[in-house]
């Protein structure tokens, strides 16, 4: 082994890295800079103005949110490990599907479910007197209930592995020290899985934060929104380059301090004498409470909306919504979708292969750097690709490119993911082998290490599809003429209110969303479990 | 592993396609097609393409956005935009995109002979062709007629969580306020959109067309939107109770604030001829009959009679800021929108 000629000579590969890692922080770096540069009146102005307003509305909503996800994932979680009743396996499995719903989704079907006339307000109104009225799904508490309704897997998800990986012989000391059960819940279990809920509610504090979708379709004003509304209002976009440096600023605090209390959570796998608590038997009236409640959240975050995009979707249906143009919406959504995906595979690829073959600092750095696109919200990837295009390529201004090089960089960091774990199972020795048979590095390439990370590869794809898929924001700031997607139609149709119009395309993002979604959980199911067991 | 060789050699394979894509539909289509890039409302423009498409055999192919998105579209595209066509719904926008050398100069007789002086470009560079007047929509069972004089009323502290009003970002508005700037100067403007700003609170709209709903479920007495939603919303639902009411008609008023849609044909369009077609079947009177109609806009064209639904476009005065004026007068109104903080 010569290290020493390797550093001298970088390998193509190493430059493909470098190349690469370079154009994925640039666009975030330019509008640092952009906003960084601008008029002093533009900041003074955006100061007086909006910005208190912006940061209120979205950290007060990021936390409203988080609250209501803790008490509903946490408490979903608990009933799922801790008791026994009747079809818990399907509950598990069904109370993660409001992933699958994109929040566009969600907020328009709230709009008119809970909305001034909606089928509930009716209800309502038939019990209580004529005058009742219901909480607003424009305000913010309604614009809080259905972020969490979206969001809350996130939390039971973490929780309920914490819960499952947790040793139960901690409660029971508790408990024959003579400490009430309800005592034992708050001193023991929850501080023992803390981390494990501090890191699903920053998970969910990021995705509120950098949410375009509800909040455009309900018109609460969050800094993501006002990104959007300052790029589609003015003719000059530093005032969106500010908002999103802040914007940028926030979600990377936040993803700090996910990571953190990710690590955290390391130190409370215990070993040794491990045993997992056994699930209680309630008598009837616990078995139909937690059944009641188990199907209130489910229903109100996925059974109920779903049903409504039925409904609506057959009435659409009826009216000839199934034309050539809605398929020709499909292909345009799949088209880019995975020539995104397959492209972000590419791209990935070679600084997932470097960083996991030759961990060096530069190529460490340059993975880092791939994961940039997580702290920006669409309308902030939109923007950031489309002033780099403006100033230095704007002959390829309206082009397909530009929406995809806007997809790579805000979905990679999700394929990312994905790889780097296939690349790390690989163990350099089969590699080695491989070479000691005499294959030639592109041939132990080829024929030993792809087909190895092949799965995790596809995986990384399908992932991205998705992703592409539902993606809202940027899709709206930067798609070519005649490249409407799915998701475009149902913002379209939704805010205008034609519902009905709106649910064929819904209803098909979120049948394709279950099953990848149903397989990302599983990967994260299994993998507990046997955890569990050793 | 040769299946997964296949798989990223296809995928290079279209990425490379990808980006030729463009070119590519455009040599197919060739000469018979026609890019609009529309600021309106989808709805309302797509049926107007289609009968031209059917009767001309020119494919359309449409991207509808917003009217300021497209104009910074439209400049950063510049030469190489595949628009040909502009329309949109703002006056403003369209000389602002004439002042930016992005429109061409028309040189068409039919045009001339059916769109009055005042609601075209100097140069004929944008055309426009319809009216809509920013008025008053409110619920018949919560307000009467007279208690609403002019636009400025509603500014009144009586008004608070009764009114809608849309977003800072609609040109509507923007359009609006510069008019009302004009007309009454800086300081009366600012009070009036702090009180609106009071008043709205969190009703504020991204569309007319929810601004007239919400007026119509009674969740606000009243609205400011473009007079054709709420004829579109009572053609929907004949029973609503909702009426429109043409402000600042008194002795010596403003006068109801005007703009107009408009087209105009890009500078770097490579289909001027097939653009050229449109223009001349949108001002023919049939075409402004059907534009008009279709969202309850009151035609230019002097000779073509405005939907028998709406207020007879000769018992009221709109105000008189010239069209061209509104381009100028947004810079200034759009800073004093945000001072106030408007949403």
């Amino acid at each position: 082994m010569n290290t020493a000629t390797r550093f001298n000579a970088p390998s193509p590969l190493q430059w493909v890295s470098l190349v690469t890692a370079a154009a994925l922080v640039l666009p975030t770096g330019y509008i640092m800079y952009l906003a960084l540069t601008a008029a002093p009146a533009v900041w003074n102005r955006l100061w007086s103005t909006r910005i208190p307003e912006l940061l209120w509305n979205t950290l007060s909503l990021a936390t409203s949110v988080a609250l209501t996800t803790l008490v509903l994932g946490v408490s979903l979680a608990w009933i799922m490990v801790r008791y026994e009743f009747p079809g818990r396996r399907l509950w598990e499995w069904a109370v993660v599907l409001p992933l699958a719903m994109p929040t566009y989704v969600l907020a328009y079907v709230y709009a008119h479910l809970l909305g001034m006339g909606g089928p509930t307000e009716q209800w309502w109104q038939a019990i209580m007197g004529s005058e009742a009225k219901l909480v607003s799904p424009h305000s913010f508490p309604g614009v809080t209930l259905i972020m969490a309704l979206d969001t809350f897997p996130f939390v039971y998800l973490l929780a309920r592995s914490a819960l499952l990986n947790l040793n139960v012989s901690f409660e029971e000391v508790a408990r024959a020290c003579g400490v009430p059960p309800w005592s034992t819940l708050w001193r023991v279990t929850l501080p023992l899985i803390r981390p494990a809920i501090a890191a699903g509610l920053a998970l969910v504090i990021l995705y509120v934060v950098s949410d375009f979708g509800a909040v455009s379709l309900l018109r609460y004003q969050t800094l993501t929104y006002a990104v959007y509304q300052q790029m589609t209002g003015r003719y000059d976009q530093s005032a969106a380059s500010i908002l999103s440096l802040l914007l940028v600023v926030m979600a990377i605090i936040f993803l700090v301090t996910e990571r953190w209390f990710r690590r955290r959570s390391r130190f409370y796998q215990t070993s040794g004498r491990f045993r997992t608590s056994t699930r209680r038997h309630e008598g009837i009236l616990g078995t139909i409470l937690i059944t009641a409640y188990v199907l209130l959240v489910f229903g109100a975050s996925f059974g109920i909306p779903a049903v409504m995009l039925v409904q609506w979707s057959i009435a659409a249906v009826a009216q000839g919504a199934l034309d050539a143009r809605f398929f020709g919406f499909i292909w345009n959504s799949s088209f880019l979708s995975a020539l995104a995906a397959g492209g972000a595979v590419l791209i990935g690829l070679p600084l997932a292969y470097l960083a996991s073959r030759r961990p060096s600092r530069l190529n460490l750095a340059c993975l880092q750097a791939a994961y940039a696109g997580y702290a920006l919200p669409g309308p902030v990837a939109a923007l950031a690709v489309l002033v780099l295009f403006t100033h230095f390529v704007p002959a390829l201004y309206g082009s397909v490119i530009l929406l995809l090089v806007a997809y790579i960089l805000h979905f990679i960091p999700v394929g990312l993911q994905s790889m780097e774990p296939a690349l790390q199972q690989v163990t350099p020795n089969v590699e080695e082998v491989a070479r000691t048979l005499g294959c030639t590095t592109r041939e132990t390439l080829r024929r030993v290490t792809l087909p190895l990370i092949q799965s995790g590869c596809i995986t990384a794809w399908v992932l991205m599809f998705l992703q592409t898929m539902k993606e809202l924001p940027a899709t709206l700031l930067l798609r070519p003429v005649g490249f409407d997607t799915l998701a475009i139609r149902v913002w379209q149709e939704a805010s205008e209110e034609y519902y009905q119009l709106a649910a064929p395309s819904a209803l098909l993002i979120v049948l394709l969303s279950v099953p990848a979604l149903l397989l990302l959980v599983a990967k994260d199911w299994r993998g507990r479990d046997r955890g569990v067991i050793t | 592993m040769a299946s997964f060789r296949r798989v990223l050699l296809a995928l290079t394979f279209i990425l490379g396609i990808g980006g030729l894509s463009q070119d590519m539909t455009s040599s197919v289509f060739g000469a018979d097609k026609l890019v609009v890039y529309s600021g309106r409302a989808e709805r309302l423009i797509k049926p107007v393409l289609d009968e031209f498409q059917s009767k001309s055999g020119i494919q359309i192919e449409l991207l509808s956005s917003g009217t300021t998105e497209l104009v910074n579209r439209l400049q950063a595209e510049g030469d190489h935009t595949p628009a040909d066509v502009f329309l949109t719904n703002d006056a403003g926008s369209l000389e602002h995109a004439r002042e930016l050398k992005l429109l061409r100069p028309m040189n068409m007789r039919e045009v001339e002979r059916a769109i009055p002086a005042q609601f075209r470009a100097s140069d004929n560079s944008w055309i426009g062709l319809s009216g809509r007047f920013w008025i008053v929509v409110y619920n018949t069972h919560l307000v009467k007629p007279d208690q609403i004089k002019s636009l400025l009323d509603l500014a009144q502290p009586q008004w608070k969580d009764k009114i809608a009003i849309p977003n800072s970002g609609s040109e509507y508005l923007q359009a609006g306020v510069s008019v009302i700037k004009a007309t009454f100067g800086e300081d009366r403007t600012k009070q009036f959109l702090q009180g609106l700003k009071t008043n709205a609170g969190s009703q504020v709209y991204q569309k007319s067309s929810q601004i007239v709903e919400a007026v119509a479920k009674g969740q606000v007495a009243v609205g400011i939107v473009n007079h054709y939603y709420i004829y579109r919303h009572l053609a929907a639902q004949p029973s609503a109770p909702i009426a429109a009411l043409m402000p600042d008609q008194q002795e010596g008023g403003m006068g109801a604030i005007m703009n107009v849609s408009g087209i105009g044909v890009t500078r770097a369009s490579k289909h001027v001829d097939n653009a050229k077609l449109l223009l001349e079947f949108l001002v023919a009177q049939a075409g402004q009959k059907l534009f008009a109609d279709l969202d309850k806009e009151y035609p230019l064209h002097p000779d073509v009679k405005a939907d028998p639904a709406l207020v007879d476009r000769h018992a009221f005065r709109a105000a008189l800021v010239p069209l061209a004026r509104l381009a100028e007068l947004r810079e200034p109104t759009l800073t004093l929108i945000e001072q106030v903080g408007l949403r």
